[in-house]
Formats: structure tokens, sequence, C-alpha cells
């Protein structure tokens, strides 16, 4: 990496920055709506560190090694070697909320990628093929990280995108776990992935590895991933203090910064507030009859008209498996077994399970957070999330007497979306609550 | 008219201990089920059921092979296949196989199988030997032992087998040979569903056949899944195509070629480590979508096989929500435009019938050809 860029980056980081996030930091917190509680006041801080990532990154070419990583990649090694991380999963919710999902992906279209595809990918492509996006255009990869325990498609994505740029691909296999007996074998074979990546890394980054740098990161990731688990712990709590739109929302810094200091802090302060409002009984909806488990990922377009229109039937969202996902088995992580503790961590999620595990997680989720409701997004561009979802839905339905609905939706791209089916089927799904 | 598809019904239970499977795409070691005396049939196109229950068990977004091989699990459990194994190939098969075993209650053994994806280094190789070898315990578990010097005879049949269908492609890319699409592939893809003897002797009738007269045919490269839909290839035939050669996953893909080939035989002859050898045979096919391999190998494949055939295009038969080839075909197609290859990129969904606006298709292709 060369000298001007570093200063450059360096100087974006330590006071322009700085500077410029301390006048937004005065910024007024959202505005209150009769539905719901008092806001979050972490979601100032919450925008203000995430608006730097993004501001930053352009500014990481050629000062770090920039990684496009796959969301559920153990980012932990690379940031033992000082990589700058942007994460395409995170931007691509980041264009779905700002509605940007259909243009991005009719770019991938125009080159050949069919409608049919996972959308954030086609987000991806297409903001790599015209540089479109809320955040202006991401920094060019020098290596991109992809592990398969959320999905064989990012292997797909992460493969066009190596083709495009020329670029290396780390690529971490995680076998799909089908039972417990597969654990050992899947859990050794990452192990041994991981440990050949380390002299990879080194050529790519040019740097040495530091095993203590290393523990460091791990130690920051297991405690930031704590924070956040706790963090989700406190909708157990009724009234909910906030409602599982309001985490998918919050999810993003455990997403693309775990790992780094300031994700640490931001849940410690996000805990703090939560607890404080459990501490003094404040309901994000007040008035609270519903509780709602959430299966698959946000439909990011229609965060704030879906929380609406639960608060509006008193539901609220307490808990949903894809927020789980980044808390699930971050007590795994042990530094005294840094290598094999990272895989099994990031090998044994339940995105990498068999759907009976996941029929258990969703049970124990349920009983846990006290759902009586049950919502499935059936998202058009995620197979392993949304494939074997019809007969979840029977299964918890016949053993927890969960009442269920499942969604027809996308992530980001509402071309595929009936806002007015939606909410018919969710008003049948209220009224099935009351009954 | 002949048909490539899988036409047939899966094949009849075994008296007293299984003697079917019904194996799940893409790549896996039939071999380990044949030592067992354990016929496989393979699960790409079986024709779809009008009363099938699919559309009540997976989402609309599900490929035409998941569907329909869904189907014909779930209605002909009896008479039917024993045993079922799912690889995971995709997401799709992946949540197929766990669907069925773990939602459903499917009956009979569901065995999974987990092939390393997007590495093919001695790491990945060691794993894949190790999870060979766990599938052959497995079936030991079910079935019982195989008996003694068995694994070795199956695997002499896989390369035997292999080395017949190097030969056949040889010739089919050669031209000179008055076989129809159709024949050439009912032959190749009845590897699918016969016993590895029965297969072979198919495979030889077929290359015993003299060279008679060739028709004057364009010869073409087709990519896909498999030659779909099932009447495709009579059409080609009467649109004057010839597939000269192949990247379908259920073909071409999965034949060992050149040094990978030579390299297996030997290691047979000298005996090796049977689990290694089958692993290394796997990691050696040719590059394929669903092991994630890189898209200049595959690029550089299409293009050998286009060099070898003397075709004057290649047409990609993209199925409908297969992910691990949609995301491919874009570069594939830039890349070998880039070369100068005349390329056509359809979506094609399984069924009986050839749409007429993919006759269509086809036809303005072959008209722009130089």
């Amino acid at each position: 990496m060369s000298l001007l860029p570093d200063l450059k980056f360096r100087a974006m980081k330590d006071v322009v920055l700085p500077v410029l996030m301390a006048r937004s930091g005065r910024r007024r917190p959202p505005k209150a709506d009769p539905l719901f509680g008092p806001p979050l006041k972490s979601a100032v801080e919450l925008r203000r560190i995430m608006t730097r990532h993004y501001a930053l990154a352009p500014y990481a070419a050629g000062a770090r090694p920039v990684a496009w990583v796959t969301s559920g990649a153990p980012v932990e090694l690379l940031r033992a070697f000082g990589c700058y991380t942007v994460y395409p999963e995170n931007h691509g919710a980041v264009c779905g909320a700002r509605r940007m999902g259909p243009e991005l992906c009719a770019e991938a279209e125009a080159a050949g990628y069919s409608q049919d595809l996972c959308s954030y990918a086609k987000i991806d492509l297409g903001h790599a093929l015209s540089g479109k996006g809320p955040a202006g255009r991401l920094p060019r990869p020098d290596l991109l990280f992809c592990t398969n325990n959320i999905c064989q498609t990012v292997l797909y994505w992460y493969k066009a995108l190596a083709h495009r740029y020329g670029i290396p691909l780390l690529m971490l296999d995680a076998p799909y776990i089908s039972g417990a007996r597969d654990e050992g074998a899947a859990v050794s074979y990452l192990t041994d992935q991981l440990r050949g990546m380390v002299p990879e890394l080194e050529r790519l980054c040019r740097k040495a590895f530091r095993e203590e740098r290393f523990l460091e990161v791990l130690a920051a990731s297991r405690r930031a991933s704590g924070l956040w688990g706790e963090v989700l712990a406190t909708m157990k709590r009724r009234p909910a203090p906030m409602t599982v739109f309001d985490a998918f929302v919050h999810l993003a810094p455990v997403v693309s910064l775990r790992g780094l200091p300031v994700c640490e802090r931001y849940y410690e302060g996000l805990l703090t507030e939560l607890s404080a409002r459990v501490e003094a009984g404040v309901a994000a909806v007040p008035g609270e009859r519903h509780r709602i488990l959430w299966d698959n990922i946000a439909i990011w377009f229609a965060l704030k008209p879906l929380s609406r229109l639960f608060a509006e039937h008193g539901c609220v969202g307490v808990a949903a498996t894809y927020t789980s996902a980044w808390a699930e088995t971050a007590h795994l992580l042990d530094l005294k077994d840094p290598f094999g503790s990272l895989a099994r961590t990031y090998g044994l999620i339940f995105l990498n399970r068999d759907l009976g595990y996941r029929t258990r997680l969703m049970a124990s989720l349920a009983r846990e957070y006290e759902a009586d409701g049950l919502v499935l997004h059936s998202a058009r561009s995620c197979k392993p999330y949304s494939i074997g979802q019809y007969d979840l839905r029977r299964k918890l339905g016949e053993s927890l007497g969960l009442r269920s609905v499942v969604l027809e939706a996308d992530m980001t791209d509402f071309r595929i979306y009936s806002e007015e089916q939606a909410k018919t089927r969710l008003a049948a799904f209220f009224e099935t609550l009351e009954a | 008219m002949i048909s490539a598809s899988q036409g047939t019904r899966l094949g009849p239970a075994g008296p007293a201990r299984p003697t079917v499977a019904a194996v799940c795409p893409a790549r896996t070691p039939a071999e380990i089920f044949w030592a067992h005396g354990i016929r496989t049939i393979e699960l790409w196109d079986p024709p779809g059921l009008e009363a099938g229950q699919a559309a009540a068990h997976l989402p609309p977004m599900t490929c035409g092979v998941i569907r329909q091989g869904f189907d014909r699990l779930v209605v002909e459990r009896s008479p039917g296949p024993d045993l079922l194994l799912f690889p995971h190939t995709c997401d799709s098969l992946q949540n197929l196989g766990s669907l069925m075993r773990d939602l459903m209650g499917e009956p009979r053994p569901c065995l999974f199988f987990c092939p390393p994806t997007g590495r093919s280094d001695g790491t990945a190789e060691a794993f894949f030997e190790a999870q060979i070898r766990a599938l052959d315990a497995e079936l030991d578990r079910l079935v019982g032992p195989a008996r003694p010097g068995a694994l070795e005879r199956a695997l002499n049949w896989g390369w035997r087998r292999a080395r017949l269908l190097r030969a056949l492609y040889d010739r089919r890319a050669a031209g000179g040979w008055e076989v129809s699409n159709g024949r050439f592939y009912e032959a190749v893809r009845s590897c699918e569903r016969l016993w590895p003897e029965a297969a072979m002797a198919r495979l030889e009738a077929l290359l015993a056949e003299p060279a008679g007269e060739a028709p004057g045919h364009t010869p073409l490269v087709f990519s896909g899944v498999v030659p779909a839909p099932a009447d495709l290839l009579d059409r080609l035939d009467a649109l004057g195509v010839r597939v000269a050669e192949d990247d379908f996953m259920a073909c071409g893909r999965r034949i060992p070629r050149g040094e990978a080939q030579d390299r297996g035989e030997k290691q047979i002859e000298e005996g090796g480590n049977p689990y290694r050898i089958l692993a290394r045979r796997l990691l050696a096919a040719p590059p394929c979508s669903t092991v994630g391999s890189p898209i200049g190998e595959r690029l550089a494949f299409i293009e050998s096989l286009v060099a070898r055939s003397k075709s004057k295009g290649v047409v990609f038969l993209s199925l409908k929500f297969c992910e691990p080839d949609l995301f491919d075909v874009p570069s594939l197609a830039a890349g070998l435009k880039a070369r100068c290859i005349p390329v056509m990129s359809v979506d094609v969904e399984l069924g009986p019938a050839t749409p007429a606006g993919l006759v269509t298709r086809i036809e303005a292709f072959l008209e722009s050809l130089p």
C-alpha cells in the first residue's frame, strides 16, 4: 500500500470525518410517532457510524487492502491483516431500504443476469457495472472473501465478481450440516482451510500474521456479538423495548463492523438505552397485545409500512431468525483455540444446518420470546431461507399452536411485491390472532 | 420418437434389501452404491406429474429439476427407490432433502453427501475422501458391507464407462457419423439409470455402429443442465443441428477427459486407496458451476469443446431458477463473444415439448452463423 493514499485515509478517518460526523451528530433524533414508544436515541449514533463507514470506504483504496466480504464470513481473520472490509449484502440492504433495488437489479439484468437471481447479488453486480448507489461507488476490491455458510449463492455471485475484477477469491467452504454426525468432519475441514488462508493473506496483504492482533480482534468480535445477543434478549421482556423492525436496522454494525472497537461501543450504548427502557417499562408499541416471530431476511423497502401495520394491530415483532444469526454461535469463540473455534462459530450457524434444526431453533425462540404468531417472509431471492417454509409453518403450528402467515416478497426488489396483497394477508392473520 | 429425458419409472424395490437408490444431481460416487449391489437412478428431468404435490411444499422460485424430482419421489413411493441420496449441489437441493426427511417424515433412508465446493486443493480432497468413506459406511449400515473386491470392481466399471463415454464424445466431435442427437444422448444418458454393465453394453453397441453417411448438419456446442425440453434433440435433428459437444451438467461436465482419465486409470491399476481415487476422479471432472469452478476455467473448457468439435457456435440453455448456471452464463457468453465465437442464450424449462419460440430462435441463430 502506498504512502499518499494512506495519508489521505488517515486524514479522513481521524480528522475530516470526525468533524463532519460531530456536526451530523447534533442532528435531531427522529420524530415521535403516536403508534410507537419514543424513538431510540441510539439511532442517531447508528446513522453516524454507518455513514462514516461508507464515507471512508473510497479512501481505503490504495491505503488498505480492500476486501469485499460475505456477511457470514469470519472477518476476524481479515481484520488481523488490516483489511478494509465492505459488505455487499449490507450495501444491498441499504439500497433496498432506499428503494434503489429495482434500478440496480435492472443494470445487472441488462448485462444478462436473469431476473430470477438473488436481488442482493444483482444489486451488487449492478453497482459494479454502473457505479450507482446511495453511497456512491464502493472502493474496488483487492480481494474477495466468501463463505457459503449462509447460502451457495454467494459463491456464484463472488465468482462473477472475481472474474469481472480479475482478483483473487478466498473461498471458505462450509459444509452443510445435516444432522449432528457431520459436525466433526466439517469443523476440522473448516479449521484446516482457515489455517491455510494465513499464508495466502500474508502474500495478498503483504503483511505478516500477528497472532496477538488476531486474538484481540477475536475478543472484540466475541464481545460485540455477545452484546448484540443481549440487545435482542431485551425483547423477551413485556412490553418489548424495541421491535424486530428496529433490530433489522440496528443489525448493521454487527454485520459490517464486528471485530472493531466502534461496534462494541455502539452495542454497549444501545444495550444501556434498552435496559433503561425495560427498567422504566417503556414499550416499543404501547398497548402490546401480540408478539410475533419473524422468519427470513427483512423486506427492506417495506420496513416502515410493515412496522406501522403491525403496531396498528397491537403486534410487536419480538424475535427473528435472521437477527439471531449474528449472536447464535458467538459464545463458541474461544481464544485458546482461535482457528478451531472460529470454524465452529461460523460453520455451525443455523443457516448452514438442516430444517429440523431450524424448526427446533424457531420453536425455542417462540417459547423464549413468548411469541403467539409467526410471519414467514418467503423471499423470492433467497432459496435456502425460503424452501421448506410451508412445512416449517405447518410443523410449528402443530407443535406450538402458532398462528402464521406467509408473505411472498423479496428483500429489495419491490417489482415482485404486492403491497395490497401483503396487507390483505396480514389483516387476515391479525384477525386470527384476535380470535 | 427417441427422448433422452428420463421417461422410465423408477425401478422396483428389491424383495429383501434395498436395490435401487434415487440419486439427485449432480456429482456423486455411484461406485460406492454399485459396490453394495445398489442400482442408482439419477433424478435430473423425470417427466412432470399432473397431480404433483410440489406446489404445496415448494415456493414458486424452485427449478424444474427440484420440483419434478420432488413429485417423483413423493408420488412414486411404492414401487420406487429404496433409499434417497441428496448431494449438496445447491441450496434448493439441500433443502429438498431436509424438507423430505425432517419435515415430511420421509420413511425411506435419506442420505446426504457434501462434496467440497469452490476448492479442489489437498484440504478439499481429504474432506471429500472422508465424505465418500462416510457414505460407504452408511450403506454398510443400511444394506450390509460390500463383498471383498466389490469396490475395486465398481471402480473399474466407473473408469471403463467413462472411457467409453469419452470415445463416444470423441467420435461425435469428429463428425462423419450418422447418429442422431436423440440416439446419441439416449445412450449417453442411459448411464443415469442402468446398472453399469448394461449401460456399458449400450455404449459399446453405439460405438460399434459404422460411420455411415453423415448428414451435413451444423455442429454446435450446447451448455446447460440437461438437453431440455424433452423433444429438443429431435427438433434439433429436424433443424439440421448436430450437438457436436456439450457442457451439460448431466453429461459432458461429468466425463473426465485427457490426462485426468489416464491418471485415474493408472491409479486403479496400481491399486491405490479407492476412496481417494474416487475423490480425485470427481475433483478432476470438467469445471462445473455446482462445484464453484472459476468462470475462467469454464470458459476455457467450453472454448476447447468448440475447437475440438469445430463447432460454429455455442447455445446456452439456461434452466429457469438454476442459480449455479444462471450466474455464470453472462460472463461465459461475454467471454466467448470476445473470442469471436457466436453465442445464443435462451431460458428453458423442463417439459415434454419445445416451445415454438425456442425453435424460431435457434433457426434465427443458425441463419446468423457465418
